[in-house]
């Protein structure tokens, strides 16, 4: 891959876009009947479905009740054919368990928790097929899982990968640009306030360009929240339209 | 064990505190503690301590077949491990949350940031590469592992050597240290990481967080850098919500911090290197502090063994010989034999005849070696029992063959001086002790 | 040949503030870290009515513990076991963690004489204090005290005693190779001449720490 040229001398990457450019996105709400929530999100190639269930007493261990807020557990797994080889182990591993805790760090920070002490709140998420920005994929989706459960949020939860390339911050990173060993940040926003609240960077980038970097990321937080809003308010509009023609949007 | 929780008083207290900008050690907010970091006499060997929280860092290295995608690449292992010692609250077995993720977090500051040149570790491509492996053990545990940690590997891969190879067609040699100096690791730079603990929802940060702030914190920010103001890793934890701002403010400090530290960690390297090229004496040892009365040291202790010869001669021509356990058996008929009387039977018919007997034959054994001595760990082989076993049975069994004994050799596990036991005539493997005899009924 | 003897000894109590007891040990290069946690409350699954349940942990400096460690573990147990009185403390547990600092030789009896002391340092009550001391026979038959890891290596036989300090009786042998009894009886001998010398050492570490009051 040593030939490989991130940016062209025009400004295009390897899939064509521009460096600023999101890939495409596509989602729905409400895949699953069973679940209280669930959510199938595209962005680009790379394939998540999230599942929630909540609130609702907590099972198990009643050791990990909070007395005044609920806990929210999540689940991160890769299913083993998401990726070019054979995934052994598609969870219980180092890296899922990482993404796991930054998962339900995510959330636990955006969900009114307050709301239903002692509860539990399940996020499940399956990467189906792995093609960069594993992460920011799945805050999307269990973005759109939890509002379709109805849970109560601070704000959308919208995260986006950038990386640096040649003087220019890129947004929202393909597999092949995450592999190429360059910095990469993923950031998980509350578009509205502007609240960070994950920040994740890998690999050497110089402390000057770090400011533009996450301009980028933001930026490409602000784009995503575009496309999950309308999301969400054409589900809405088909799911009332279903139940019934009383105030129909 | 467990840890003792947090009181309610202590909380208050701890974030009371840092509303009126005061730490509970007396600190400013972007000050760090002391840090010490002392060599041992392996190279790759070091302890740093962070105030009081202490980490002990090992590099060791492997000869092995590299990766299948990267064949001409060395690979490297991280392992931190929380040492039972460091905190009650630290048991061993499934890995916690937080090691999980102190694991990740170096292995993303180290590894991705490339700080160690991995082509130079290749000594045949595809066939044969370096593993590096850095172990790094939590000894203690008074808050911010995770610079303890950084600083523990960084100063380890530094003052680590390798033996010296070459390569001849395909043969490998491997030098040892006594053959050829060893080499040291190419490091293209050193990252350093620098935790913020951040309190009141964010707007109040604090560097270097002790045990109790840790405790008491909203959300941790990680931002590994090295000297050049590259910054290495980021990694935001806890549930805060950050501002831009602050990262960037964040970043700024991290960098001023990490020159610091860079240049402790190669004075420290450097008056190592001093010390041993100029055959001084270095090592744990060397750097015990002398002043403190916690501290003793003593110099080599010749012990007088010269009567110890005599000594042990005398005890054991004064220890008594083993008591006379094995009494001439009387033999009753062939294959069989009787020591000792035995206890008389309280239930049922007696048999008329013998008393089927087992032999002490381990006794002796137990009694030459435990003469002057009185230890726990000598194998002391229970004393058979010498009751008799009678079998009063209405069974129609076919008749007992009874098989001729063959002289045995005496099983002897110590070597025992010539003292004698008396070898009786007629000896029986001890696995025939449950063979009932039957008498004619 | 020279003379048998212990090489330089060192010791450090209470080097951390987490653990109730703790004391760095060196022979030499050898140098053994150990932490003492007790009496604390145990698991109902793992409580013993009538006394304390004694845990020994025993950490390499590189890799995950395996076999020998295990081995080493319950010898030090069964020591420890032997001198503390944990009939005074039924219901709790007390752990020692044992960390390998540097491997010089003679690692067993180090590990016993840090673990003393951690217990010392910890004020667990115990009938005796109890020492280390390792004894290798080379081919000739040469007696080497306190040996190196390149002694050990070479020697013929290499026994580890633990010494109690009331009566310098043995509370634990642990040997490899062979030898004689006579041999045996010149090594216990000698460990028990240099273990004199270990408990002179504790006593001057701990009048040198409790001298200012």
């Amino acid at each position: 891959m040593a030939g490989l040229e991130l940016l062209s001398d025009q400004g295009y990457r390897v899939d064509g876009r521009k460096s600023g450019e999101l890939r495409k996105i596509q989602a729905r709400m409400g895949v699953f009947a069973q679940a209280d929530g669930s959510a199938y999100m595209e962005q680009g190639n790379t394939k998540a479905l999230a599942v929630v269930y909540g609130p609702h007493e907590i099972r198990g261990s009643r050791a990990k009740t909070l007395h005044d807020r609920a806990v929210v557990n999540c689940q991160y797994s890769m299913a083993t054919f998401s990726t070019g080889e054979r995934k052994r182990r598609p969870h219980g591993d180092r890296t899922s368990t990482e993404m796991t805790m930054h998962l339900k760090q995510t959330f636990e920070a955006a969900i009114l928790t307050q709301l239903y002490p002692r509860c539990q709140i399940d996020i499940y998420v399956q990467i189906l097929q792995a093609d960069g920005g594993n992460y920011c994929t799945c805050v999307n989706a269990a973005t759109l899982a939890v509002i379709d459960a109805g849970i109560p949020m601070r704000d959308y939860v919208c995260a986006s990968s950038a990386g640096f390339i040649e003087d220019t911050p890129l947004a929202d990173l393909s597999y092949v640009e995450e592999a190429s060993g360059g910095p990469q940040l993923a950031l998980a926003l509350l578009p509205k306030s502007d609240q960070i609240a994950l920040l994740e960077m890998n690999s050497r980038l110089h402390e000057d360009h770090l400011d533009r970097v996450i301009d980028a990321a933001s930026k490409a937080c602000k784009d995503v929240y575009a496309v999950l809003d309308q999301v969400v308010r054409d589900h809405l509009q088909e799911v009332t339209a279903l139940i019934g023609d009383r105030g129909s949007a | 064990m467990r840890e003792t929780p947090l009181s309610s008083c202590e909380r208050a207290f701890l974030l009371q505190a840092i509303t009126d900008k005061k730490r509970v050690d007396g600190r400013q907010t972007y000050d760090y503690r002391n840090i010490k970091i002392t060599f041992g006499t392996e190279y790759g060997c070091c302890i740093v301590e962070l105030g009081k929280t202490r980490v002990l860092g090992q590099v060791s290295c492997e000869l092995v077949a590299p990766k299948m995608n990267r064949p001409t690449e060395g690979i490297l292992f991280f392992n931190l491990e929380l040492s039972s010692m460091a905190s009650p609250a630290f048991e061993t077995g499934r890995p916690s949350e937080l090691l999980v993720k102190l694991n990740r977090l170096l292995e993303r500051c180290l590894r991705n940031s490339k700080c160690i040149d991995t082509e130079s570790l290749c000594v045949q491509a595809g066939e044969k590469v370096w593993q590096i492996r850095v172990d790094l053990h939590l000894l203690n545990h008074e808050g911010n592992i995770m610079d303890a940690a950084s600083i523990a590997a960084v100063a380890a891969l530094c003052h680590f050597r390798r033996p010296d190879v070459s390569v001849q067609g395909e043969e490998v040699t491997v030098y040892s240290p006594e053959e050829r100096d060893p080499v040291p690791l190419s490091m293209h730079h050193m990252p350093i990481c620098v935790s913020f603990a951040f309190f009141q929802q964010g707007t109040f940060l604090l560097v270097d967080p002790s045990e109790r702030e840790e405790r008491v914190m909203d959300g941790l920010l990680v931002i590994a850098m090295n000297k050049h103001r590259e910054i290495c890793t980021i990694q935001s934890s806890g549930g805060i919500m950050l501002l831009k701002e602050q990262v960037l403010r964040c970043s700024k400090v991290a960098g001023v911090k990490v020159a610091e530290i860079t240049e402790l960690i190669q004075k420290a390297l450097e008056n190592d290197r001093k010390i041993r090229k100029e055959g001084g004496k270095f090592g744990f040892a060397e750097s015990l502090p002398d002043q403190k009365i916690t501290a003793l040291k003593i110099e080599k202790n010749v012990v007088d063994t010269s009567n110890v010869k005599d000594k042990a001669e005398k005890i054991i021509s004064e220890s008594q010989p083993p008591s006379d356990v094995v009494t001439k058996p009387v033999v009753r008929a062939v294959g069989t034999a009787q020591i000792g009387e035995g206890i008389e039977n309280t239930w049922g018919e007696l048999e008329e005849e013998e008393d089927e007997e087992e032999e002490d034959e381990d006794d002796d054994d137990a009694d030459i070696v435990s003469t002057s001595i009185e230890s726990d760990k000598v194998t002391e082989k229970p004393a058979k029992k010498t009751s008799a076993d009678i079998v009063i049975s209405d069974s129609e069994e076919e008749d007992v063959v009874i098989l001729q004994p063959e002289p045995q050799a005496k099983a002897s596990s110590s070597q025992a001086p010539e003292e004698d036991q008396d070898k009786s005539p007629v000896r029986k493997t001890p696995h025939s002790k449950k063979k009932k005899k039957r008498s004619s009924h | 040949m020279e003379e048998p003897g212990l090489r330089e000894i060192g010791c450090e109590q209470s080097p951390l503030s987490r653990p109730d007891g703790s004391a760095t040990f060196m022979q030499g290069d050898t140098s053994v870290l150990a932490g003492v946690y007790g009496p604390a409350e145990i698991k109902f699954s793992r409580e013993i009515y009538d006394k304390s349940t004694v845990e020994v942990m025993v950490r390499p400096k590189v890799g995950l513990p395996a076999i020998q460690e295990k081995n080493q573990e319950q010898l030090i147990r069964e020591t420890c076991e032997s001198v503390i009185l944990g009939t005074l403390h039924p219901r709790t547990s007390i752990t020692i963690v044992l960390q390998v600092i540097n491997d010089g030789g003679s690692l067993l009896a180090c590990f016993l004489n840090a673990a003393c002391m951690g217990m010392m340092d910890a004020g667990l009550p115990m009938r005796a204090m109890f020492c280390g001391v390792t004894c290798v026979l080379d081919s000739d038959g040469q007696l080497t005290i306190d040996p190196t890891t390149k002694e050990q290596k070479e020697s013929r036989a290499v026994l580890t005693f633990a010494i109690e300090s009331t009566e310098k009786r043995i509370l634990t042998i642990s040997s490899r190779g062979v030898y004689s009894t006579a041999e045996l009886q010149r090594c216990i001998a000698a460990a028990q001449l240099s273990a004199q010398k270990i408990f002179h050492f504790y006593r001057d570490s701990a009048k040198r720490r409790y001298s200012k009051s």
